[in-house]
C-alpha cells in the first residue's frame, strides 16, 4: 500500500490535568473514508482539531505528505490541503450560495486597475459544482438558508474540495439529518473519495460509517481499540468498541440487541 | 444514489413577485414611489415641486444619504454606531478650531479633522472588536464622550458654544471648494434667463436664479451611495461585510479577517459623519456644540427603511439611499403640504414600524424560517 | 393575500391622513411662516405659538410654526429655504447664529418674501439682512428703561448682578441701566458666577461693603433666586430697591411679597403677534411703523401679577 497522505503518531493531547487523548495513532490513505468512532466525549472533537491545527499535540507527530507538519494556526492547515466541515456549518443562511462559497476566496477581475469580484465566474463555477453534486439550485442567488441541511453539508464539502482539499474532515456531518438528507450526503462523501481525495468521517453512528468506510478507528476514553478494513469487523463489533465492550453486553440484553 | 432524488418536489418554483420581494430595495422603491405619489397628489403647487423646493428636499435628504451609507455597511457589517451625530458636531467644531482659532490654513484644517475622526472612528471599531461588547454601548459612550468635547473646546478658549467665521477663512480654498461650493452654475443661470426657474426679484443678486448651482453637498452624496454600493456588491471586501454580520464566527472559519472589516467600516462611517459636517460648516461658515443631535437614529431610520437587517448580514445600499430619500422628501414635504410639523414624528414612527415589520418578513422568506 | 390587501389599504390610510386634514384646513388669505430657533423641549415657545396662530385668527391670515425639532441651527437653515420655495407671504424668524442664517434669510428677501426678525439678534442685524424691522427686546435698551424707572424710584447707587458675564449682551443689559440712572458703570456690575451659594455670598458681601448701594438689578431667576435669599437673610428684603430681568417662580412669588419691585418681561406674545399683524397690514394697505418695535421692556409689579399667573404659559 501507498504511504499515507497524513500519518497521526502516538498523539498526546493534555489539558491541565485532563488527558483527552493518550497516544492514539490513525493513518488516512488518499482516496479512502476513514470513520473515526467514537461515543461522546471519546476525544473524536480534540483528535480532528489537532489535526486540522487549532490545537498542538502535547506529544506525538504528524506527517503530512511525508513531511513532518507543525501548524501555527488552522489556515496553515487549510493552506496545506487539510480542511475541515464543521458540525455548525461555515455557511451564511442570509447570503447566496455562491457568496458562500467563495466567501474567503473570492475570485477577482480586475477593471481599469481596480480589483471586482467576479460574480460571472464564482456564478458559473457554483453552479456546475453544485450539479455535480447533485444539487440543482434555482440560481446561484438563492440564498442558502432555504437549502436543506443536507444540502449545506454538501455544498460546504463541495467548496473544500473546489479549494484544493487533500484530507477533508467531516465532524458529524449526519448527525443533525433526517434518513434521506443523510443518504444524500453519505452519496456526496463517496463522490469526493472516489476523487482521489483523503476523507476522515467522524460520527458516533456506526450504520452510517459502516455505509461508506473503508477502514475504521474507534476511541474510547482518549484511547484508540485499534483501526479494522472493512469487512474485518461487524457493525455489533463496532458498537462494542465504542461504548467500552461490558457494559453494553449488559444494556443489549434489556434493549433486546436493537441498539 | 441518483441525481433525481435530489430535486426536493417540495420546493416550490418561487413566483417573481416572492423572488422581488427577497431584493432589499423593494421596500425602499415601493416607499420612494408612494411617497411621491401622495406629495404629488396634496403637494403639487405648494412650491415642493418648484425648483427651489426641489433643491431643498434635495439637499436634506442628501445629508441623511451621506450618514446612511457609512451606517448601512456598518450594519450590514453586523454593528451599529451611535456617535454619529456627536461626530458631526465634533468634527465641525475640529475644523472651527483649527481653521478659525488657530487659523490654519482651510485644507489644512479639513485634512487633521479627517484624520482625527477617522482615527477616532477606528477607535470605536477597535474597542468593540476588542472587547467583544454590543457596539451598541461603545458608541452610545462615544455619542456623551464627543458631544462634551464640542462643547467644552470651544467653551474653553472662545467663551461661546458657536465658532463663525469659516466661511471667511475658508474663503478661496481649493479643498473647502470641495465641500462647500456648487456645480453646474452656468447650466441654472441659463435656466434662470430662459426663464425654466424663478429668479430674484431683488437685491444684490437680482436676475440671477433662485437655485444657482447644485451643492457639493448632493455630489458628495451620489459618489458615496454609488462607491458603497459597488463596494458591497462588486468586490471582495464586500462580501466580507455580508460574512461578517451574518455570521462573524462562520466567516472567521472561512478565512475572512472579520475584525479588520468591521473596524474598517466603523472608520467609513466616522468619515461619512465628517463630510457631512464639513459640507455643513462650508456652506453655513459656523460650527455649533448642537450641530448633528440626533442625527444616528436619523441614518439608522434611513437604513432601517431601505430595507437592510438589524441583526446584520443583509441589506443595501442602495434601499439606504431610497431611505434617506424617503425620509427628507416626507420630512420637507409634510411641511410643504402644509402638516403640523409635530406630526412628522408620528409618521416617522408609523414608517419605521412597517419598514420593520416588512424586513423580518422578508428575513423569513429567504431563510426559510417560519 | 387578502389579508395583506387589508393591511395596504390601512397603511395607506393612515398615512394619508394628515393630508386630508391639511388640505381641509387650508383657508383663504396670506400665509406667513414663524421659524423659531427652539427645540421641541423649549415650552417657553409655547407661548409665540399661541400668539401667531391668535394674530393669524384675528387677521384671517394662515400662519405656520416651524423649528428644528433638537434645535439644531443648520436644520433651521433648511427649514428657513423650504419656507422659501414655498413661497409664502412673508416669514419671521430669529437670528440666533448670524452667520448661518445670513444666507438663507437673504436669499428669501431676495426672492421677495417679507421678512421680520423677532427675538434673538440686533436692530443692525436685522437691517443687514434687509428684514422689514426688528420685534424683540434690545438688551440696552431694556436696561435703559430699567434705569430710568429706578431713577423716578429714587435709585442712586446700584448693583448689578450678572451670572452670564460671558454672554456681552446681556451685560449690556447692566450697562443700560447704569445709563438709565446716570451714573457710572464702574465696579457696580459684578461677576457672581452661577452657583447659588456662591451668588448669595458675594451679594451679602457686596451690600456689607457698600453700605450706600440702595439699588439692586439681576439678570433673571438664576442671580434673582440666591438675591432674594440674601435680602431675607440680612435683613434688607422690602428696603432696598430690587428690579429683575424675566420672570420665574420665585419672581413671582418676590413681587408678591414686596421684595422685588418689579420684574421685566421681554413678553414673547407680542414678538409673535405683533410681526403677523404688521405683515399683514403691510400686504394688504401698505403701510408699516416706522422703527423697530421692542416688546419688552414690560415692567411687571404687583398689580399686574394677577394676568400674568393666569396666563402664564399660555400668553405670559
Amino acid at each position: 500500500m501507498a504511504e499515507p497522505i497524513i500519518r497521526m503518531k502516538n498523539i498526546e493531547k493534555h489539558f491541565g490535568s485532563v488527558i483527552a487523548l493518550a497516544g492514539v495513532s490513525v493513518d488516512v490513505h488518499a482516496g479512502e473514508c476513514h470513520c473515526l468512532l467514537g461515543d461522546n466525549g471519546a476525544g473524536k472533537s480534540t483528535f480532528i482539531k489537532t489535526m486540522s491545527g487549532v490545537h498542538k499535540p502535547t506529544k506525538g507527530e504528524i506527517i503530512f505528505e511525508g513531511k513532518p507538519l507543525d501548524f501555527a494556526d488552522p489556515r496553515d492547515a487549510i493552506a496545506a490541503g487539510i480542511a475541515t466541515v464543521h458540525q455548525h456549518l461555515a455557511m451564511i443562511p442570509l447570503m447566496s450560495v455562491s457568496r458562500n462559497f467563495f466567501m474567503g476566496n473570492e475570485p477577482i477581475k480586475k477593471r481599469f486597475g481596480m480589483s471586482f469580484f467576479d460574480h460571472e465566474y464564482a456564478n458559473d463555477v457554483t453552479m456546475r459544482e453544485m450539479k455535480q453534486m447533485g444539487i440543482n439550485l434555482r440560481g446561484p442567488d438563492q440564498a442558502v438558508g432555504t437549502l436543506s441541511g443536507g444540502e449545506r453539508q454538501t455544498v460546504a464539502i463541495a467548496r473544500a474540495v473546489h479549494f484544493g482539499a487533500k484530507v477533508l474532515i467531516l465532524d458529524e456531518p449526519t448527525s443533525a439529518l433526517g434518513v434521506r438528507q443523510t443518504a444524500n450526503v453519505l452519496a456526496t462523501v463517496d463522490k469526493v473519495r472516489k476523487q482521489g481525495i483523503a476523507v476522515v468521517f467522524i460520527t458516533h453512528n456506526v450504520r452510517h460509517a459502516m455505509a461508506v468506510g473503508d477502514r475504521f478507528t474507534v476511541l474510547n476514553r482518549g484511547k484508540t481499540f485499534g483501526t479494522a478494513s472493512k469487512g474485518e469487523i461487524t457493525p455489533e463489533e463496532l458498537q462494542d468498541m465504542m461504548a467500552g465492550g461490558q457494559e453494553l453486553a449488559v444494556l443489549e440484553g434489556s434493549l433486546g440487541g436493537t441498539v | 444514489m441518483a441525481d433525481t432524488s435530489q430535486v426536493d418536489e417540495r420546493i416550490k418554483d418561487i413566483s417573481p413577485l416572492r423572488r422581488a420581494l427577497i431584493r432589499p430595495e423593494l421596500g425602499g422603491i415601493v416607499g420612494t414611489v408612494a411617497v411621491f405619489t401622495l406629495f404629488l397628489l396634496f403637494a403639487f403647487d405648494s412650491g415642493m415641486f418648484n425648483s427651489q423646493g426641489v433643491m431643498n428636499w434635495s439637499t436634506v435628504s442628501a445629508q441623511f444619504m451621506i450618514i446612511a451609507v457609512g451606517a448601512c455597511l456598518l450594519m450590514i457589517a453586523g454593528e451599529f454606531d451611535l456617535s454619529v451625530g456627536s461626530m458631526i458636531g465634533f468634527a465641525g467644531m475640529m475644523i472651527a478650531v483649527f481653521g478659525v482659532v488657530l487659523a490654519w490654513p482651510m485644507w489644512m484644517a479639513i485634512i487633521i479633522t479627517f484624520v482625527i475622526c477617522v482615527a477616532l472612528g477606528a477607535l470605536n471599531g477597535w474597542i468593540v472588536v476588542r472587547t467583544g461588547l454590543p457596539s451598541f454601548i461603545v458608541t452610545l459612550a462615544f455619542l456623551f464622550i464627543l458631544r462634551g468635547f464640542t462643547i467644552y473646546i470651544p467653551q474653553t478658549i472662545e467663551n461661546k458654544t458657536i465658532i463663525g467665521g469659516i466661511r471667511d477663512a475658508a474663503e478661496g480654498d481649493w479643498l473647502a471648494w470641495l465641500f462647500g461650493g456648487k456645480i453646474g452654475q452656468p447650466l441654472f443661470q441659463w435656466l434662470g434667463e430662459a426663464g425654466v426657474i424663478a429668479v430674484f426679484e431683488r437685491g444684490s443678486r437680482a436676475g440671477e436664479p433662485v437655485v444657482d448651482g447644485i451643492p457639493m453637498l448632493i455630489v458628495w452624496a451620489i459618489a458615496l451611495v454609488i462607491f458603497g454600493h459597488i463596494l458591497l456588491t462588486r468586490t471582495r471586501f464586500g462580501n466580507w461585510v455580508f460574512a461578517a454580520g451574518g455570521d462573524a464566527d462562520a466567516a472567521r472559519n472561512s478565512g475572512v479577517p472579520v475584525s479588520r472589516v468591521k473596524i474598517l467600516m466603523f472608520m467609513f462611517t466616522a468619515f461619512c459623519a465628517t463630510v457631512l459636517a464639513v459640507c455643513q460648516v462650508m456652506e453655513f461658515g459656523s460650527a455649533g456644540a448642537d450641530r448633528g443631535l440626533l442625527k444616528e437614529f436619523e441614518a439608522i431610520i434611513a437604513v432601517v427603511i431601505g430595507g437592510a437587517l438589524l441583526t446584520g448580514g443583509y441589506g443595501s445600499v442602495i434601499g439606504a439611499a431610497l431611505g434617506a430619500l424617503i425620509f427628507g422628501v416626507v420630512q420637507q414635504g409634510l411641511f410643504f403640504a402644509g402638516v403640523e410639523s409635530s406630526l412628522f414624528r408620528v409618521f416617522l414612527g408609523v414608517i419605521l414600524l412597517f419598514a420593520v415589520i416588512l424586513n423580518t418578513y422578508i428575513r423569513r422568506i429567504i431563510t426559510g424560517e417560519r | 393575500m387578502t389579508s395583506k390587501m387589508k393591511n395596504v389599504l390601512l397603511a395607506a390610510t393612515v398615512v394619508a391622513a394628515p393630508f386630508m386634514m391639511a388640505t381641509s384646513a387650508a383657508a383663504e388669505g396670506e400665509t406667513y411662516i414663524l421659524v423659531s430657533h427652539a427645540p421641541d423641549s423649549d415650552s417657553w415657545w409655547n407661548t409665540i405659538k399661541n400668539g401667531i396662530a391668535l394674530a393669524g385668527e384675528q387677521v384671517g391670515a394662515n400662519v405656520e410654526y416651524r423649528n428644528p425639532p433638537t434645535g439644531d441651527i443648520a436644520d433651521m437653515a433648511r427649514i428657513i429655504e423650504q419656507a422659501a420655495a414655498s413661497n409664502p407671504d412673508g416669514i419671521i424668524t430669529t437670528l440666533a447664529d448670524f452667520d448661518v442664517l445670513k444666507g438663507p434669510i437673504t436669499a428669501a428677501v431676495d426672492q421677495g418674501i417679507d421678512v421680520i426678525i423677532m427675538n434673538t439678534g440686533t436692530p443692525e442685524q436685522a437691517r443687514e439682512v434687509g428684514a422689514l424691522m426688528y420685534v424683540g427686546q434690545p438688551e440696552y435698551d431694556a436696561g435703559y428703561a430699567a434705569g430710568l424707572r429706578a431713577k423716578g424710584e429714587g435709585v442712586t447707587n446700584f448693583l448689578c448682578v450678572n451670572h452670564a458675564i460671558q454672554q456681552p449682551t446681556v451685560g449690556e443689559r447692566c450697562r443700560g441701566y447704569a445709563d438709565g440712572l446716570g451714573v457710572e458703570l464702574g465696579n457696580s456690575m459684578m461677576d457672581s458666577g452661577t452657583d447659588p451659594a456662591e451668588i448669595k455670598n458675594k451679594v451679602l458681601a457686596y451690600l456689607s461693603a457698600n453700605p450706600d448701594v440702595d439699588g439692586i438689578l439681576t439678570l433673571g431667576p438664576v442671580s434673582a433666586d440666591p438675591t432674594i435669599a440674601a435680602l431675607e437673610e440680612n435683613g434688607m428684603a422690602g428696603d432696598i430697591h430690587f428690579g429683575t430681568f424675566d420672570l420665574g417662580e420665585e419672581i413671582v412669588r418676590g413681587i408678591k411679597d414686596d421684595i422685588i419691585n418689579w420684574g421685566i418681561d421681554q413678553q414673547p406674545f407680542l414678538q409673535a403677534y405683533m410681526p403677523v399683524v404688521i405683515l399683514a397690514n403691510w400686504d394688504r394697505y401698505g403701510v408699516l411703523p416706522g422703527n423697530n418695535i421692542n416688546s419688552g421692556p414690560g415692567f411687571v409689579t404687583k398689580d399686574g401679577l394677577a394676568k400674568v399667573e393666569e396666563f402664564a404659559g399660555e400668553y405670559r
